[in-house]
């Protein structure tokens, strides 16, 4: 049996950081729990805070399972999150720069060429187009896990289209309304001035042509997608225009949206569709979300585009690998968040190592996520090993795999009333022209099941409000 | 603003506009049902409700045997009548989730939770004992959705649009409602006065939740023209055509002529707004309520279309708001006493 870390107590009892809420929980029935609890989903339904799953049927209108159990980190914890966030976006940001600009990287052997080139998120339309301030990702979502009181590790990053931050911010608001007394303190450093921050990056990346107020905007494919709630939410918070490929078109390399007044320039755009849909004069033609001439104007200057296309090939699988050096090559620093050891089954030796040890390994999908097509080895059957064993084989440069990761807990809501639950964390990193921050929080999931270790909402997982304390404790 | 923005806020105002009116029309059926001597006067009210709904034509074959059941569950239930209440509170919230970065989350909470509450409801939910809570709770959540329009959003575009939506579905809805009554208001020689009409005449009052306005303006009986006045030509009465015209026309200018186009729509709004400001009661009855009346759905159904072209909305079909509908209203002959 693995010993979890519980990041609500350890040897010593509970820390400092969790005292109060500790005392809380211990003073509220399971019964209030549970009202609280219905109260909290109450309201995520009453502000339609739903997500779809794809493919699966039922209510199209889900709601993400809100565990009223917050995660709180002392301030010097959030420290290291922090620095570690804000330097590995900007080693991810010069790599991009470098890939689609002067390969130096490559060049010096750093990584090899096939894996940039060959990548599937490697966009060739992008070879020698500078973005303002030399952002390529500006919102990035690094993905954290915690197997000691000490030890964060990135476990991947999100330099594409991340969500969740819609929930980050919905977590606190509901949490201020059924748990008031914790926050009288003043204690929870507050996260709602993430949209201010956005706004202020986004503003600092606008073509060099605009002169006054740029205009941003948000492209969403619309209100069926799986996430519309967020596209929305970050519209309204802002204050500035959702759009979709229908209210949009080009003319003389610039973005404009169709108003009641006539067409208005749009000067920096978030799109919150994937590259392949961005553009069906660039990508894929039957995109009927995009607008066609949107790289044009992009190239031209016209509008810039927020996360860049073909900014996925920092954050695969397979690139992963090669974030350490690139933040000794790029900075010059020491990576403050190390990697999880990974094994590319792509290299012959190090595929051996995993065929061999596969019972005790996590296998992944070089180019997967959600939680789909992998294996999670010492909670496999003996026929889902084999099957991984062969699919390996078959094509080994698709997987990779990393150790079963004793991932912390938190104590959660369960039907037995508070129980442990393997949590992640994903903080939001902003980077605008010269300046890169994130807010104190992010979201953290969690496994609602017992036991299990796969935190994705589209496999049972849940969410939890992320208090960062000013001190160490409340 | 998007076009598209301003489009799907001027459709959520109207349906929640239309969902309430047919609460209204329905709990005037039922009032009507109750009047003594109803009976025998063969209940033709439920398929004038149906026609004051603009629904004859979704409802089909079978008006003149429309009771109760029928019509409510034509006018609030059913989904295949897009202006059903159920029908109407769902596309309302289609609108806003389409549009929920455009309205606040005090606006987004009261039609999705008012969508929540009636996604479930069935017949079952309004016998004979439940109807009035029934049609309270249309109406409340109709004052809910609007209270919430009010007190939190921005005095811009999105709000303009909005009101237009609401007054131009209800500047129909009024002279629907009067349209297919006007034959009870019409001057009877012999009657006047009687019973049965004076009964009726407060439950067209009560459908355009007038008949309180009605005894504060007038501290008199109720009469043909003074109906006629309060619910058209008078600047007071929120339900009036007269009102929601010179609402139609105040956020017309608010959002501003900035094509052609739009010049002419804000020329149909005026034209007809002048129109109401210089009439009164007895003229448009010695001109023939039936047909000034169906001159001004008429007119209304223009503005609208125009409204949509001009301010680059997509297609959106509306149902009811048709030259042929108005002309159903005239065949009211068929189903009148």
């Amino acid at each position: 049996m693995v010993a979890y870390y519980d990041e609500m107590k350890d040897r010593a009892g509970i820390k400092p950081a969790y005292a109060d809420v500790a005392e809380w929980a211990k003073a509220t029935t399971a019964e209030d729990l549970r009202l609280r609890q219905n109260e909290a989903e109450g309201l995520f339904r009453r502000n339609g805070i739903t997500f779809a799953v794809y493919g699966e049927g039922g209510d199209p209108e889900r709601l993400i399972p809100f565990d009223l159990m917050p995660r709180v980190f002392s301030s010097s914890e959030w420290d290291v999150i922090e620095r570690g966030s804000i330097q590995r976006a900007r080693a991810l940001n010069a790599f991009l720069t470098d890939v689609y600009g002067k390969r130096e990287f490559i060049k010096a052997g750093k990584i090899p060429a096939r894996l940039v080139e060959g990548n599937p998120a490697y966009e060739p339309i992008m070879q020698g187009i500078q973005p303002v301030g030399d952002i390529f990702s500006h919102i990035i979502g690094v993905d954290l896990v915690r197997t000691g009181p000490d030890e964060f590790n990135v476990l991947e990053d999100n330099c594409r289209t991340p969500s969740g931050i819609s929930y980050v911010l919905q977590n606190r608001e509901v949490m201020q309304r059924i748990m008031p007394s914790m926050f009288r303190s003043g204690q929870v450093r507050p996260v709602d001035h993430y949209g201010d921050m956005l706004a202020a990056a986004m503003q600092s990346v606008a073509p060099d042509d605009c002169d006054g107020r740029p205009t941003l905007a948000i492209l969403t494919p619309g209100h069926y997608n799986s996430a519309y709630f967020e596209h929305s939410f970050l519209a309204d918070i802002m204050g500035i225009e959702l759009v979709e490929g229908q209210d949009l078109f080009v003319e003389n390399d610039m973005l404009f949206m169709r108003t009641i007044r006539g067409p208005e320039r749009i000067h920096v755009l978030y799109r919150r569709i994937d590259d392949a849909f961005l553009d069906p004069e660039a990508f894929n033609p039957d995109s009927m979300l995009g607008v066609p001439g949107l790289m044009r104007a992009y190239a031209a200057g016209g509008v810039t585009i927020v996360n860049a296309p073909g900014a996925g090939v920092a954050d695969d699988k397979a690139t992963y690998v090669y974030v350490p050096e690139m933040i000794r090559f790029f900075l010059g620093e020491e990576p403050i968040l190390p990697n999880v050891e990974t094994w590319q089954c792509a290299d012959e030796s190090e595929c051996k190592y995993v065929l061999d040890n596969l019972s005790e390994l996590v296998v992944k999908e070089v180019h997967g996520s959600g939680g789909y097509g992998m294996l999670i080895g010492p909670k496999s059957t003996k026929a889902e090993i084999e099957k991984f064993e062969g699919l390996i084989k078959a094509n080994p440069g698709n997987y990779i795999a990393q150790p079963t990761l004793a991932l912390s807990t938190v104590p959660s809501l369960s039907e037995e009333g508070l129980a442990p639950r393997h949590v992640d964390l994903r903080p939001f990193v902003i980077s605008g022209k010269g300046k890169t921050e994130l807010i104190p929080g992010g979201l953290t999931r969690v496994a609602l099941r017992e036991g299990s270790l796969v935190v994705n909402s589209s496999q049972g997982g849940g969410v939890k409000d992320t208090w960062v304390l000013r001190g160490d404790r409340l | 603003m998007l076009s598209r923005t301003a489009q799907g806020l001027y459709w959520m105002s109207r349906y929640v506009e239309r969902a309430e009116n047919n609460a209204r029309l329905l709990d005037a059926g039922r009032r009507i049902e109750g009047l003594p001597g109803a009976e025998a006067a063969g209940n033709t009210e439920w398929p004038s409700i149906i026609i004051a709904a603009g629904c004859r034509e979704t409802f089909g074959e079978g008006l003149e045997e429309a009771d109760r059941e029928k019509a409510t569950y034509h006018l609030a239930f059913d989904q295949e009548n897009s202006s059903s209440i159920l029908s109407c509170f769902h596309a309302a919230r289609e609108n806003a989730r389409a549009m929920r970065g455009a309205i606040t989350s005090e606006v987004w909470t009261a039609i999705n939770s008012t969508w929540a509450e009636f996604r479930t409801k069935t017949m079952a939910d309004v016998d004979e004992r439940r109807y009035v809570d029934f049609i309270e709770t249309v109406l409340a959540s109709s004052f809910t959705f609007r209270g919430a329009i009010n007190s939190t959003l921005l005095r811009d575009e999105r709000q303009w649009f909005i009101e237009l939506g609401k007054h131009i579905e209800r500047a129909d809805a009024t002279a629907r409602l009067l349209d297919v009554k006007y034959h009870v208001l019409l001057p009877k020689a012999d009657e006047v006065g009687a019973g049965l009409d004076l009964l009726q005449w407060q439950q067209i009052l009560r459908a355009a939740n007038a008949l309180r306005a009605f005894r504060h303006v007038y501290r008199e009986q109720i009469s043909a023209p003074r109906v006629v006045d309060l619910l058209v030509v008078n600047s007071q009465s929120p339900r009036s055509l007269r009102y929601s015209y010179e609402a139609i026309c105040d956020n017309l200018d608010n959002i501003g002529v900035h094509t052609k186009a739009q010049r002419v729509v804000a020329d149909i709004a005026r034209e007809n707004r002048d129109k109401l400001r210089t009439a009164d009661a007895h003229s448009i009855i010695d001109y023939g309520l039936h047909e000034w009346l169906t001159d001004m759905i008429v007119a209304t159904n223009e503005l609208a279309n125009t409204l949509g072209e001009s301010y680059g909305f997509f297609s959106q079909v509306d149902r009811d708001a048709t030259e042929e509908d108005a002309a159903d209203a005239s065949n009211i002959e068929v189903c009148a006493p």
